[in-house]
């Protein structure tokens, strides 16, 4: 069994801040790190490893330093990682990125049995790129994956939907988002670091995956920013202090949800 | 732990602060310009990534670069502004101040770099990585590794993926075992590891190290391009006139200025809260201009050794270094040890490059470093000012006439040793067997209130884990209460320590590993360990 992870590498955004003036990320000070769903995502192969000896190789695309991410896979129990970077590639959006992607994972293996992502990345927040792959790849796909168990040629995963779970049966080869509920993220040991850390991590450009120029970075992006805004300030709203008086304030905010109409009375 | 992994290397330093960098960088350099083969230099960081757990004002005394970093080097630094209009204030109540018409001369730093000494920190590492040397993250090193003769050969990691009661959790990770032919300790100020080695081989200076807490802010400013390199230091007010204590308010870049007040742990009364006591410092006017208009961005907090010459441990055991805070190597008249840090660091260097070349770690071998680091400058600086320290916990104007003559005369007075309790003993009960109301300070933008500052801090802690704050006898928790009051819910500047039904709660997830609590609990109650490694404040500016 082989299997693919695809990591990206983003801002930190738990403490991050937006420059009112160009409403752009502020930079300073924001740590990058690996996108945490695809954390999730490399769980599941990571455990696919665990039970059935896959092999595990990680992609990323991005900047050169970029590659932090995959060494972190890496140290965490992945077999081998690539990471795609190439100055054509900028600017691209989901397409040409999901195109991008799409030739590294063909050239790594034509017919892998799976391929993961998280259900999206914290940065953009577009959840299209898995789905994108998939099209690109023309293999099945499924979404919103928190339990996966694999049987000779054959997966059954249970789905994170809003209004339940759905169980879903199939037939190898597949792409899968994977969501945090999936579960928790071994850690990468000290000395599984230290090789990760010296471990050769090629570097492919666009030539290299065959990618058409076309269809690659600016270029290759329908998309286009028109113009970046931070959304207005939401005004009004109580504030219930709790810390005086904890059960009050529960019963407050109780009350002021009933007299809405949002729980019952 | 036998089945433990074991790794080896040549040289292990523990942490990496500016003392830890500077000994593997130095070390690497020194052996690559004899053209000799290096050694594997395996650095081991707590924080998630270097300088997550870094904090000092900070002004620097380039003197620590001299022998370490090039002119490029220099250059380089993400250090923006240098010291270029400095000033002094002696603060009398909350609103009279007075300018001192002259900067002591032992205070003077005019052009000295003045910036982040996180970012400092993480250039260091970054140097050290190009010289070869492997830094290590989010790895706490718990335990030190001695033979049977007593050698320290090693040392051994923190297990993670452990739940609150201990038990493993689906993503534990055991301990791991580093043994090297070296162990470099640059734990910082009241570091874990160092303290035990120190008390169990009897390394111990001539008295205790006392600590002062330092609370610090980072407050975007409206910009003002003439006031970048700007620095003032005050002391008096909010401070007692027994409790050694001052302010530092550094201007870094046209619209970020750096604020810390520091109050020493000796203080006597058990309702001081140094948080507090750092809201009314910016409230007073002599500081208050200086933030004007802006807003607190980034805050944290971290014990500063302050004992000086007389605490300064044997910094040398078999197996072992001492370099740094963890050494108390800070210059206590002017609260400056990250030269000094640098200083022993190629000082260490030195010792260990000729230890390499000769094949030789032996507790002999390993000795000189202690001769090199009495030979550095900063040593000496710490030797003139070796009784500054002291009378300040008598009086405040003791203790400036002291600093003073001690200066004047090159430290040979006072020339007896000025004594000094241990900080957690000079605690006073309560008047009148009730903790007495806070004073109010309104909240605004300079000032949020603590929990707000813990936000900032970044600091987080995985929650279903062991509390890494171990209260060890319940009991004196209870006798405290009624004797102190539970003086742990004031000073802890995170507000971990809640009293709440008589009981004390400890939200260790707002700790920001700064060490106050260990250093001053009257009982000595609370036992200081370590959560998960990468756990912790996540200071990126400060």
């Amino acid at each position: 069994m082989h299997v693919i992870v695809c990591v990206k590498q983003v801002p930190d955004t738990t403490n991050v801040r937006i420059n009112p003036e160009t409403n752009t990320l502020m930079r300073e000070g924001v740590e990058s790190i690996m996108n945490p769903y695809d954390e999730y995502a490399l769980e599941q192969a990571l455990k696919l490893k665990d039970k059935h000896g896959a092999r595990v190789s990680v992609i990323s695309m991005g900047p050169p330093q970029a590659d932090v991410v995959l060494r972190e896979a890496l140290a965490r129990g992945a077999d081998d990682g690539v990471l795609l970077t190439d100055r054509a590639f900028a600017g691209a959006d989901t397409l040409a990125t999901s195109y991008a992607i799409a030739q590294a994972i063909k050239r790594i293996n034509p017919a892998p049995d799976i391929v993961f992502f998280g259900k999206q990345a914290i940065d953009g927040d577009t959840a299209q790129v898995g789905p994108g792959v998939s099209e690109l790849l023309n293999c099945a796909l499924v979404t919103y994956v928190q339990a996966l168990e694999v049987e000779g040629d054959t997966f059954t995963v249970e789905t994170h939907m809003d209004d339940g779970t759905d169980v879903i049966e199939g037939k190898l080869p597949v792409v899968m988002t994977v969501v945090k509920e999936a579960s928790t993220p071994r850690f990468a040991s000290l000395s599984g670091w230290m090789a990760a850390k010296k471990a050769e991590i090629p570097r492919w450009g666009a030539a290299d995956v065959k990618a058409v120029k076309e269809m690659i970075g600016l270029d290759g992006s329908p998309t286009k920013v028109v113009k970046i805004f931070a959304p207005p300030v939401k005004t009004g709203g109580v504030r219930m202090d709790g810390r005086g008086d904890p059960a009050a304030a529960v019963e407050a905010i109780v009350r002021a949800l009933q007299d809405k109409g949002v729980v019952k009375s | 732990m036998s089945n433990a992994t074991k790794i080896t290397t040549d040289i292990l330093c523990v942490g990496a602060g500016v003392a830890s960098l500077s000994t593997a960088l130095s070390l690497l350099r020194t052996l690559k310009a004899q053209g000799k083969p290096l050694p594997r230099v395996t650095i081991v960081e707590k924080g998630r990534s270097v300088g997550n757990h870094v904090l000092s004002g900070a002004v620097i005394d380039p003197e620590g670069f001299k022998g370490l970093l090039t002119e490029e080097e220099i250059a380089k630094m993400p250090i923006e502004a240098r010291v270029s209009k400095e000033s002094f204030h002696m603060l009398f109540n909350e609103t009279a101040a007075m300018k001192i018409p002259w900067v002591p001369p032992m205070m003077q730093a005019h052009q000295f770099p003045v910036g982040s000494l996180t970012k400092l920190t993480q250039y260091l590492a970054q140097l050290c990585e190009k010289e070869g040397a492997e830094i290590y993250t989010s790895f706490a090193v718990t335990e030190l590794i001695e033979d049977s003769k007593g050698r320290v050969i090693g040392a051994r990691t923190g297990e993670k993926g452990l739940d609150h009661e201990g038990k493993p959790k689906s993503n534990y990770l055991p301990g791991e075992e580093i043994y090297a032919k070296a162990v470099v300790l640059g734990e910082g100020a009241c570091g874990i590891l160092t303290d035990r080695l120190i008390h169990s081989k009897g390394l111990h200076g001539c008295r205790e190290q006392s600590y002062a807490v330092g609370i610090k802010e980072v407050i975007e400013v409206p910009a003002d391009e003439a006031r970048t390199g700007e620095i003032a230091h005050t002391f008096g007010y909010p401070s007692d006139w027994s409790t050694y204590g001052g302010g530092f308010i550094y201007h870094v870049s046209p619209t970020q200025v750096m604020i810390c007040f520091a109050y020493a742990l000796d203080y006597a009364r058990p309702e001081k809260d140094p948080h507090l006591m750092f809201r009314q410092f910016k409230a007073h006017p002599a500081v208050a201009e200086h933030i004007k208009g802006g807003k607190s961005v980034a805050y944290g907090a971290k014990v500063i050794p302050e004992g000086g010459y007389y605490s300064v441990p044997e910094v040398v055991a078999d197996g072992a270094l001492i370099v740094g805070d963890g050494a108390g190597l800070v210059d206590t008249l002017r609260i400056k040890g990250v030269h000094i840090a640098m200083q022993a660091g190629v000082a260490a260097a030195t010792t260990l490059a000729e230890c390499w070349d000769k094949k030789d770690f032996s507790l002999a071998a390993l000795r000189p470093y202690s001769d090199r680091l009495k030979a550095t400058s900063g040593w000496k600086q710490l030797k003139r000012v070796k009784n500054v320290r002291a009378p300040f916990s008598t009086n405040l104007a003791l203790g400036v006439m002291s600093a003073g003559c001690a200066w004047a005369t090159f430290g040979m007075f006072p020339f007896w040793q000025v004594p000094m309790a241990p900080d957690h003993e000079e605690m006073l009960p309560l008047k009148g067997g009730k903790m007495p109301e806070p004073p109010q300070v309104a909240a605004s933008p300079t000032s949020p209130d603590r929990l707000t500052d813990v936000f900032m801090s970044g600091t987080i802690h995985d929650e279903d884990q062991p509390c890494h704050l171990k209260i060890k006898d319940r009991a004196k928790c209870e006798e405290c209460i009624k004797k102190f009051g539970a003086p742990c819910q004031r000073f802890c500047p995170a507000e971990v320590y809640r009293l709440e039904d008589g009981h004390i709660h400890v939200d260790f997830s707002n700790c920001l590993h700064c060490k106050t609590c260990q250093v001053k609990d009257p009982y000595q109650n609370i036992e200081w360990t370590f959560p998960q490694g990468g756990d912790g404040p996540r200071y990126t500016r400060m």
